[in-house]
């Protein structure tokens, strides 16, 4: 499926630039983004909704906005955690001592799909609008999605992105993603709304998503980063002639690997583009590897490679023009 | 015979009217509804707020873990699915707290248990609304896809007509829909912040009404493209329709325009007219807005031919998103019992809606059953379920 444009943001808060960034620091405040890519605040909204409206319109600004009217769009927001942002004040006013007030602005904010109301509004988007959630494998899950209803012709365009956003403390979105040494790289917690834009135009596109597949069976996590294993299922999803074997070709690893052996990779003719260290970890950090891959590295394969801590394996094969 | 058609093949729901979709059913059909009551579970700060509880002796969150259990277990059952055909299946769940129950729970256990200091800050541990779908995975070994559903009120309303078009198009084997919302003080102190409950009764379509009230729920709906043989009937799905409404956040529009063209919508792509629809299961909430839009707009479809309307929110309460799932389960179950329950909390016609909600049992004959749905950020789903 033709990728029309991409797009994403890290951290840093610079668009579809690396930035260096500290955990330590984060959050940034977004408005200065929003003003970038908004054109003006968004006084209302929480900092998830700011987050993903910019993820969005960014990766829209390569065709601008009126390229999506008389089709019919569908937009598919994935997110691990949603809006923590704004459902932990609210509860911790609902739970304050002595009682507390709290903020009908807060609760409608923190609703996981006011988010995707709002960029579908900006976007003036009417048909399938959906917000879809499923841990670390969100992203993976809501591209194949966007992917079925491409195909099935339902939909003529989809906007698709992953959004999570840095939430303290520390201690508890590393708990919230569910990370041990075991399962994962070791790397600073991050944030970030990444996007693609993808639907059948031939001559308007930057790569392609070429499969998206979640395998049928589950592993221990000692298996998660085995080198040989990800090679071998990743070699069966590459299409077989010869313009796609020529390409350059590269791993974009998933925060669940918590070994990457560069060397192996060498040796089978693979670079590795490691992009956590761009993004930190997050639930939808594959958005941000994805579109980054798509935007910045021509004329190459990628197969990104993430496992669900309970086993469950997705690969992402895309490649660039 | 199957044509590429898509059968409801076995359900369950734990309501506060019963531990299975056949109790609810039976309470329902027999009028054993009690209104809405200050809510018994520890985790609840706030008594004022009278919701629809699932009852039960224990702490709500081994009751919230029971609830996910029971559903599954009763639409396995019914469905009279194999381990294998489970672990081939895929899991769609829709829900808005998710196990959100949890961080509630440990911070009033924590409360509880140190009266004399100050309250710790609340911490969020749980793992985001795909945390149900992992859980149930887990348990069961299933292989197939995972997807959750985190859209309020149409969560799984939505994973219902999202698991008919992927089982349409061939990429899922079958679909097992879950809806999930223990009862939580976040959405009980949210809907209050938005002015949004009714501190006395839940009304819908009543002239009386005055908002919502929240009923704690879960159901599991199995979606195949074979048959039930365990129920009376089959059970075909079609028609499934979303629609993202971008005009307003919080209401489909007080004109009734985009209920009407929703309705219709399903109507056309079931190839069915209005005059198939033997009744109707609306999404009903009884705040003012949803009702006046919905009401308006099946009036502006359907005209003096509207077939009966019935609510289930005066009865169970409105369980968020797990709404699509559960209401779709005690329905069918009515289907099987023999009757379409009445809607429950009405007593007044209201002129700007100008007809009165079903107020008694009617024969659940065979045809095309019409499902509503409409929720926070503009979000609508619109379905049939045609009984064979």
């Amino acid at each position: 499926m033709p990728v029309i444009a991409a797009s994403y943001i890290g951290p840093s808060l610079t668009p579809n630039r690396d930035a260096l960034w500290e955990e330590s620091k984060l959050p940034l405040n977004p408005d200065d983004l929003v003003n970038e890519i908004m054109g003006q605040p968004m006084r209302r909204a929480g900092r998830f909704i700011k987050m993903v409206c910019c993820g969005g319109i960014a990766c829209l600004q390569k065709v601008s906005l009126g390229y999506l009217k008389g089709k019919k769009v569908g937009i598919f927001l994935s997110t691990g955690l949603g809006n923590v942002d704004e459902i932990m004040p609210f509860i911790t006013q609902v739970f304050k001592h002595g009682g507390g007030f709290p903020s009908p602005n807060q609760f409608a904010n923190s609703v996981s799909n006011a988010a995707a109301f709002v960029l579908a509004r900006i976007c003036e988007v009417t048909g399938t609008v959906l917000t879809i959630s499923q841990e670390e494998l969100s992203f993976e899950s809501a591209l194949w999605l966007a992917l079925s209803y491409l195909e099935s012709g339902e939909i003529e365009l989809a906007l698709v992105g992953g959004c999570d956003i840095f939430t303290p403390t520390v201690e508890e979105y590393r708990e919230r993603v569910n990370l041990t040494p075991e399962n994962s790289h070791s790397m600073p917690m991050g944030e970030g709304s990444s996007w693609l834009l993808l639907g059948k135009d031939k001559e308007n596109y930057i790569g392609n998503i070429l499969a998206v597949d979640f395998g049928n069976k589950i592993i221990s996590p000692e298996e998660f980063s085995a080198s040989e294993n990800i090679l071998s299922q990743s070699e069966k999803l590459i299409p077989a002639d010869s313009a796609w074997q020529k390409k350059k070709r590269f791993l974009l690893p998933g925060f669940r690997l918590n070994k990457i052996d560069s060397d192996f990779w060498k040796l089978k003719g693979w670079e590795v583009d490691d992009y956590l260290p761009y993004c930190g970890i997050h639930s939808t950090a594959a958005a941000f590897g994805i579109a980054r891959a798509l935007r910045e590295i021509p004329a190459a394969l990628f197969v990104h490679y993430n496992c669900h801590a309970s086993g469950k394996q997705a690969l992402v094969v895309a490649s660039t023009k | 015979m199957n044509h590429g058609d898509i059968y409801v093949r076995g359900w369950g729901a734990v309501t506060s009217l019963g531990w299975s979709a056949p109790d609810s059913a039976r309470n329902l059909i027999a009028g054993n509804a009690p209104p809405a009551a200050a809510g018994v579970s520890s985790h609840l700060i706030n008594r004022e707020y009278k919701a629809f509880e699932v009852p039960y002796s224990g702490n709500p969150l081994d009751k919230s873990m029971a609830m996910l259990e029971r559903a599954l277990a009763e639409a396995f059952s019914r469905a009279e699915l194999s381990a294998e055909e489970i672990a081939e299946s895929s899991v769609l769940v829709g829900t808005t707290g998710g196990l959100f129950i949890r961080n509630e729970y440990e911070f009033t256990e924590a409360v509880r248990k140190n009266p004399d200091n100050q309250s710790p800050a609340i911490s969020c541990r749980n793992r985001g609304p795909g945390e149900v779908a992992d859980l149930i995975i887990n348990k069961y070994g299933i292989r197939g896809m995972a997807l959750t559903f985190s859209m309020a009120c149409v969560s799984s309303s939505h994973a219902l007509v999202v698991a008919a078009d992927l089982l349409k198009r061939g990429k899922i084997r079958r679909a097992i829909v879950v809806g999930f919302e223990p009862l939580l003080n976040m959405t009980l102190h949210g809907f209050a912040s938005l002015l949004l409950f009714d501190y006395d009764q839940c009304r819908p379509f009543c002239a009386t009404r005055a908002g919502m009230q929240i009923g704690e729920a879960s159901a599991v709906v199995i979606m195949d493209t074979e048959e039930s043989s365990a129920a009376s009937a089959k059970y075909k799905f079609t028609g499934g329709y979303l629609y993202n409404d971008i005009k307003s956040m919080t209401s489909a529009g007080i004109d009734g325009v985009t209920v009407s063209e929703v309705v219709q919508q399903t109507l056309t792509s079931a190839r069915m007219s209005a005059g198939d629809v033997v009744a109707i299961k609306a999404h009903g909430t009884g705040t003012r807005d949803n009702d006046l839009s919905e009401g308006r707009g099946l009036v502006k479809l359907f005209g003096k031919n509207l077939p009966p309307v019935v609510s289930l929110k005066g009865a169970i309460g409105h369980t968020l998103g797990a709404a699509g799932a559960v209401e779709t389960a005690v329905w069918l179950s009515c289907c099987e019992e023999g009757f379409i329950p009445r809607s429950f909390g009405f007593t007044e016609i209201d002129p700007e809606i100008g007809f009165a909600p079903s107020q008694k049992n009617i024969a659940a004959r065979d045809g095309a059953y019409l499902f509503t749905f409409f929720g926070f950020g503009g979000t609508c789903t619109s379905y049939l379920i045609i009984k064979e």
